[in-house]
């Protein structure tokens, strides 16, 4: 059935508000990679099996992720016209025992997160209440959904679906005021009106550059070209990072109408969707998403009825960091080998095969909708002057809580880690923060008040990058961070150029003398020299910035590189030729636990009588350190 | 060209005013080794029949054998170099290039260890370790039973969770060395048992 006009959506999202928010009780599952990894999937089948069991005139539902990674599996109870309730750290058996409890017309009362009174709908500007009346009379203890501080800080925006709508069906998408935008556009807008009101909304690439989106697309449109491209760059390498993933899982239609309306704007008729193959849950959503928008003619011949057409394809990366970079993706969309080549000729004068082509990110392209239908001056007031908006981070590392988080720009390190990160894991001390993936550098504590944006942090020696955003605490030991983005990148450099492959190679085995205590103290400042030729020699962005987490590391604890060098040291007792494991004799109790679980047998000793290591045999893997119940081993 | 000097860099190819067109060696001429199955063959002329009208179908064919075989055999790569056009030269420094693919038959389980940031610094590197140690192969390898291959990835964006692994189609977080003998247990129980089956209705 195709939808033609307004009167055709509007049928579409009364059929879709019934989905989302049934008459009945219903049940959902946040069943992303990250929610299945973490035993959803069987949460899911307890859930399905108890209710068919009973009987009970439940709904029972996927969706995608709502962020709180460090919570999954998370489950959500929505009570008609009363109010949703979300229930984080479910297993199997928990999820039988909450079944029961909605036979019985009770409220399960365990694992309780927060609950959610209302929803906003973004795209349209309305507050959907759960209760009537509201506010809702309620005997649940558990805090309102505003009120957990890891969701209170939050702007959703791009991730203004996820959670809440089923990823498999556009209905539930259009329900939400999906697709509007792009009828607003194709019937009331001209291409010009369309680029003028994306320039004054201030969007900037979300890929990790920041260029300007509104001034690309101009630059597309004004070229005459016969055939024009549109390219979603989902090749999310960044290793850390998974904000793509969790918008395609979550919400993929956010991402084709966004690309519909960009291709409107700079007269394409075709667009690609370039997802790594890692993504495999991502890849799935989005072919059914393509389909349904074909099948709706949200995609294809005469869109809404008029002379625009636009066809979308899914191309699935192979696994090469380097394809992030626009012109290599570009070549590997071609067929090709991903290497790079020089700009200019920029892809919006010459890309897909030499035609003019515009490359966003899917957090950009996720943008559109909203600018469009709330305006330029709406989506402006969030952020700062020069960076208007919100962005997604993929908040990891040894933070409390993990998870994936959208935030106005300008909001500081420490609030992100502190208030929505809820602090150092385990009580630690915070060490740094990495943004920016292979391409950004680590931030130290004494920076913690820097807002995150694209200049502040490029002060710093990182980079805003595509989202990842690391935390770091003293466990961690820089240099052994350096090597390691230095062995990335020495692995994915496609080797094109000789300062990148060569460089990396050589800042690699320099690193690796280093953390092997084998350095010298001059060698920090050949990798400092070293460092500033790849940058300024490199052919593309990904040698560009490559030394940018040994020079920011070098910048802020040279005194751990030092320590390393001057007195073959690790500070942080990582780097293994550095360290040795020993017990202590007064606080080992005897009780083999290490013993036996030494996959080296290295550790000898009677029960009941204190163990010792054998250093000979020790491989420094740490089990017996991790295992001890009384901290009788100690790392020097 | 001189065969014995060619390093298959595809310079040539990029400026060859009749691009493709002069470089093709007679196609009855060319003698493709030949499929472990005979089945085979068909299953690749499917694949590439699925892409054929698309431009810059390579890829997409490639990633579709190499799921289809765990590898990219010889005689399928010459088969997709004789329908397609393309010179195998090409082909192979497209399949050498990007991680997905392998050259080399890989084991019925692949394992792929995420040594992202996320799950670096939760700790991954331990996990290979005890990865290695218990297939008794280092990251590439294949164990001699060809059930598991080892890899690493970087990041399948499971990094809330860290540190992940992935084997197969399956998704693991929040591990720990000590997990991996019962994972890897159940994988090889799972194989056994299909197979004794396999067996027993045979």
């Amino acid at each position: 059935m195709k939808i033609r006009s307004l009167e055709g959506l509007e049928d579409i999202k009364k059929k879709g508000l019934a989905l989302t928010y049934p008459d009945k009780m219903k049940v959902m599952v946040g069943m992303a990679t990250c929610g299945i990894s973490a035993g959803a999937d069987k949460v899911y089948d307890a859930l399905a099996a108890r209710i068919a069991e009973l009987g009970l005139d439940v709904v029972l539902e996927k969706t995608g992720c709502i962020g709180f990674c460090q919570r999954e599996p998370l489950v959500d109870v929505v009570y008609p016209k009363k109010v949703r309730l979300s229930y984080q750290a479910m297993t199997p058996e928990k999820a039988v025992a909450l079944v029961d409890a909605l036979s019985r017309n009770e409220v399960y009362p365990e694992n309780l997160l927060c609950r959610i009174d209302q929803e906003d709908i973004l795209v349209e500007g309305e507050v959907r209440p759960y209760a009537n009346p509201h506010p809702p009379r309620l005997d649940v203890d558990t805090p309102r959904y505003e009120d957990v501080p890891f969701f209170g800080k939050q702007v959703k925006i791009a991730l203004r679906n996820c959670g809440f709508i089923h990823p498999e069906r556009i209905e539930e998408y259009i329900g939400r005021g999906g697709y509007r935008a792009l009828h607003r556009v194709l019937a009331n807008m001209t291409p010009e009106e369309v680029i003028a009101e994306v320039k004054s909304s201030g969007l900037r690439g979300r890929g990790g550059a920041g260029f300007p989106t509104g001034q690309k697309w101009d630059f597309a449109r004004k070229n005459d070209s016969d055939e024009k491209f549109v390219i979603c760059n989902a090749d999310e390498g960044d290793p850390g990072a998974f904000m793509d993933r969790g918008i395609l899982e979550g919400d993929p239609h956010a991402v084709i109408e966004g690309m519909a309306i960009g291709a409107y704007a700079i007269g394409a008729r075709e667009g690609f969707i370039y997802c790594r193959a890692e993504y495999p849950l991502a890849i799935h959503r989005l072919k059914i998403a393509l389909k349904q928008a074909e099948d709706f003619g949200l995609l294809g011949d005469r869109i809404f009825g008029t002379n625009f057409s636009f066809k979308l394809e899914i191309r699935e990366g192979a696994g090469a960091f380097v394809c992030g970079e626009e012109t290599s993706l570009i070549a590997s969309i071609e067929g090709k080998v991903g290497e790079p080549r020089p700009r200019p000729p920029f892809p919006a004068q010459s890309g897909l095969w030499g035609k003019p082509t515009i490359i966003n990110n899917v957090k950009t392209w996720s943008h559109i909708a909203p600018i469009i239908m709330r305006g330029a001056a709406w989506y402006s007031g969030f952020g700062t002057d020069k960076a208007p908006g919100t962005t997604v981070f993929a908040l990891v590392g040894k933070v409390n809580n993990t998870g994936l988080v959208e935030i106005p720009l300008g909001m500081t390190l420490r609030e992100m880690i502190y208030d929505i990160g809820g602090g150092i894991a385990g009580g630690r001390e915070f060490k740094a923060v990495q943004t920016g993936g292979p391409s950004g550098g680590c931030i130290p504590a004494e920076f913690l008040d820097t807002p995150v944006d694209y200049e502040s942090l490029g002060a710093l020696g990182s980079i805003m990058g595509s989202g990842g955003m690391i935390v770091m605490d003293e466990r961690d030991c820089m240099v052994n961070v350096a090597k390691y983005f230095i062995e990335f990148t020495q692995d994915e450099s496609c080797g094109k150029c000789t300062p990148c492959r060569e460089g990396t190679q050589r800042l690699g085995e320099m690193l690796e003398a280093i953390t092997a205590g084998k350095g010298a103290e001059s060698d920090i400042d050949k990798l400092v020299k070293m460092s500033e030729l790849i940058k300024k020699t490199s052919l593309c962005g990904l040698g560009q910035t490559a030394p940018n987490p040994v020079l920011s590391t070098i910048r802020y604890f040279r005194d751990e590189y030092l320590a390393h060098v001057l007195e073959h040291k690790c500070p942080a007792k990582v780097c293994k030729p550095l360290i040795t494991f020993h017990i202590l004799e007064d606080a080992c109790t005897g009780c083999q636990l290490c013993r036996l679980k030494c996959p080296a047998e290295a550790v000898l000793g009677e029960k009941k009588e204190p163990h010792r290591i054998i250093q000979e045999k020790c491989i420094k893997c740490g089990t017996c350190y991790e295992g001890c119940k009384f901290d009788a081993i100690v790392v020097e | 060209m001189d065969p014995a000097k060619c390093t298959g860099c595809g310079t040539c190819l990029d400026v060859c005013p009749v691009r493709y067109e002069v470089q093709l060696p007679d196609a009855d001429a060319r003698c493709r080794a030949a499929y472990a199955q005979a089945t085979d063959e068909l299953v690749v002329t499917g694949i590439i029949n699925s892409h054929r009208d698309r431009r810059g179908n390579l890829l997409p064919i490639l990633l579709d054998v190499n799921r289809h075989f765990n590898w990219l055999p010889r005689p399928a790569l010459e088969q997709i170099s004789d329908e397609l056009k393309i010179p195998l030269a090409e082909i192979l420094r497209v399949a050498s290039f990007y991680n997905a693919f392998s050259l080399v038959p890989r084991g019925k389980h692949i394992i792929n260890v995420c040594l992202g940031t996320g799950c670096f610094v939760k700790g991954s590197p331990r996990l290979l370790e005890a990865l290695e140690r218990e297939l008794g192969i280092k990251h590439g390898g294949t164990t001699a039973d060809m059930l598991f291959t080892l890899e690493v990835v970087r990041c399948i964006g499971c990094c809330a969770l860290a540190p992940a692994m992935r084997v197969g189609d399956d998704t693991y977080g929040r591990l720990t060395p000590g997990m991996i003998p019962k994972i890897l247990k159940s994988y090889a129980e799972s194989s056994a048992g299909a197979t004794a089956e396999g067996e027993a209705a045979g």
